[in-house]
């Protein structure tokens, strides 16, 4: 058997195979009760997509998302179903192979222990701040250098310029609650994986969302596309835009509950998959116990 | 390949019985080449043709086959969608200088409520097209279909389970709700005090749907779910000349608008 089969028979035990049309039917409903039971201007409909990939492996989490969206758009009845979502499986297919790449990368791998990792993981938020304080001081310093640093036009300094505040700002928030809550050094990767998968996914799914419905999709992130037009952008622009501004942060807080989720399971558990030993992670004697959640997202030790 | 079985005269009705009706005793492959057409007729044919063609033909076959109640359902749930292109066509459309009138700052115009209209058409006609194949067709004969043709039986788990799956992790979704907000949490509050919600929402649902998977995964091993060989299929959907002829016809009729697209000749 060539080693090409190999990996990919790997990816699809009968363990995985059961695991996604869980991951599918968590996409579809999450989706739907974080929108609808929250008002939240998220999507959130990724986390079985990235479940599936950081513990399958890139064809597996590319298939479930894919799947997800040709299901979720033509075989479930309405109000579940909805037709406007099925284009959008590529962009899914592709958060899933991300998702797969990141898994075997080990990133989402908790790093939980003493006062060493905390250390390391207040290292590396620093590193990244530092990171982006520099990148924003060279690109961001006047519109001129603006331009020649990234080929973009001047004026679109200052929507450039809070685009990047904000995304930054999410980025260090999110780390910081996830060090609060399980003080673990790896949400600091997690996170930023979220981050790359998001800012993939707006560029995917750009074109899709201008081409198929002229730039809107029905939600409340349509109302971003309606400020960029009429700034004077164009349809692909907007949707663009639309797409860095908001996916990145979904992708962000789903990248989040997944790693707390992948965290909070059994090592038994997941070990069992293709991806489960790079994603178990320290051991138990070296952990402390995860805290619970109270409704209110505070921690209860 | 799998073999069918539904020719032996042992099987009971409710297995073998295969769906009747105008459209809805159309091979369910059939359906699904016709409605790749559709939606290919639909945005790549130019102007208003593809779009009123596509609805023409959907609504008649709709009435005839009486699912236009359910034709109807699926409209209505575009809805949201059809409003936010109308809208911010109509007043946000790059370059349109014809104004239908003058409120205030905004300015409606012709162009983007033409744009508007033509991408909503589109819009319908696509989702209506495939709309017509759910509202003919029983998930299941879909999926024997395509166990026929050659769609290994993983594949057919996965997209047979997650619909199966999909209601009872609703009802599931919905007591979790109303349980954490019993608890205290906030789903009326400042977005900051809502956006605290995630975690405790989400946890309990996937942890919920996660402790099915090593149950199931024993129950389709113990089944020989891995084991090598041929399936014996026990409901094979008809599959007549007609629906052949149909089919493939679709198939060139398709492969023939993206090719007059492509060389330039649809304009």
């Amino acid at each position: 058997m060539g080693l090409l089969t190999r990996w990919v028979r790997r990816q699809f035990t009968t363990r995985v195979i059961v695991l996604m049309p869980v991951a599918i039917a968590i996409n579809i409903v999450l989706g739907a009760a974080v929108q609808q039971g929250l008002k939240l201007p998220i999507y959130l409909d990724s986390i079985g997509t990235i479940l599936v990939g950081v513990l399958a492996g890139p064809l597996a989490g590319a298939l479930t998302g894919f799947l997800s969206n040709l299901i979720w758009g033509y075989l479930l009845p309405s109000p579940i179903g909805s037709t406007t979502i099925a284009p959008f499986a590529i962009t899914a297919a592709v958060i899933g192979l991300l998702a797969g790449l990141w898994g075997q990368l080990g990133l989402f791998r908790p790093r939980r222990g003493g006062r060493g990792s905390i250390a390391a993981a207040a290292i590396a938020v620093v590193l990244v701040g530092a990171l982006a304080l520099y990148t924003y001081a060279r690109a961001y310093a006047s519109p001129e250098q603006f331009q020649s640093n990234t080929g973009i036009d001047a004026s679109q300094f200052d929507q450039s310029r809070i685009f990047f505040l904000i995304v930054m700002v999410a980025y260090v928030i999110l780390v910081a609650v996830a060090l609060y809550l399980r003080r673990d050094v790896g949400a600091v990767l997690a996170i930023g994986a979220g981050l790359v998968t998001g800012i993939v996914a707006a560029i995917v799914s750009a074109p899709i969302a201008a081409v198929v419905y002229g730039g809107v999709t029905g939600g409340g992130t349509d109302a971003i596309v309606a400020a960029f037009r009429a700034g004077g952008d164009g349809l692909y622009q907007a949707t663009l835009k639309q797409g860095l501004l908001s996916d990145p942060m979904d992708k962000m807080v789903t990248s989040f509950v997944v790693f707390f989720i992948i965290g909070s399971l059994s090592r038994r558990f997941v070990s069992r998959f293709p991806n489960g030993e790079k994603t178990v992670g320290d051991s138990p004697e070296v952990a402390p116990e995860a805290p619970e959640v109270s409704p209110q997202g505070a921690t209860e030790s | 390949m799998p073999v069918a079985a539904a020719a032996d005269p042992g099987l009971p009705d409710y297995v073998a019985r295969q769906p009747r009706g105008f459209y809805r005793s159309v091979n369910p492959g059939t359906k699904l080449a016709v409605a790749a057409l559709e939606v290919v007729a639909a945005f790549l044919l130019p102007g208003w043709v593809g779009p009123l063609l596509v609805l023409a033909i959907v609504f008649a076959t709709a009435a005839a086959a009486r699912r236009l109640r359910g034709l109807a359902t699926i409209a209505l749930a575009t809805s949201p969608i059809v409003g936010s292109i109308l809208l911010i066509n109509l007043f946000l459309l790059p370059g349109a200088s014809d104004p239908i009138a003058r409120l205030g700052p905004l300015a409606p115009t012709w162009s983007g409520l033409w744009f508007g209209l033509q991408t909503v058409a589109r819009l319908i006609s696509f989702s209506l097209a495939i709309g017509l194949v759910y509202l003919t067709t029983a998930v299941d004969d879909l999926l024997a279909d395509l166990a026929r043709r050659g769609l290994g039986r993983r594949a057919i788990f996965v997209v047979g389970a997650a619909v199966q799956m999909v209601p009872g992790t609703i009802e599931r979704a919905a007591e979790i709700v109303d349980a954490q907000r019993s608890r205290g949490m906030d789903t009326e509050g400042r977005i900051w005090r809502r956006a605290r919600g995630v975690l405790p929402m989400a946890a309990p649902i996937v942890f919920g749907a996660l402790t099915e998977v090593e149950e199931r995964t024993m129950a389709l091993e113990a089944r020989a779910f891995s084991a090598p060989g041929r399936q014996t299929l026990l409901r094979v959907p008809a599959d007549g000349p007609a629906d052949r002829v149909l089919r493939w016809a679709a198939i060139l009729a398709l492969v023939a608008i993206v090719a007059l697209r492509a060389t330039g000749r649809l304009g």
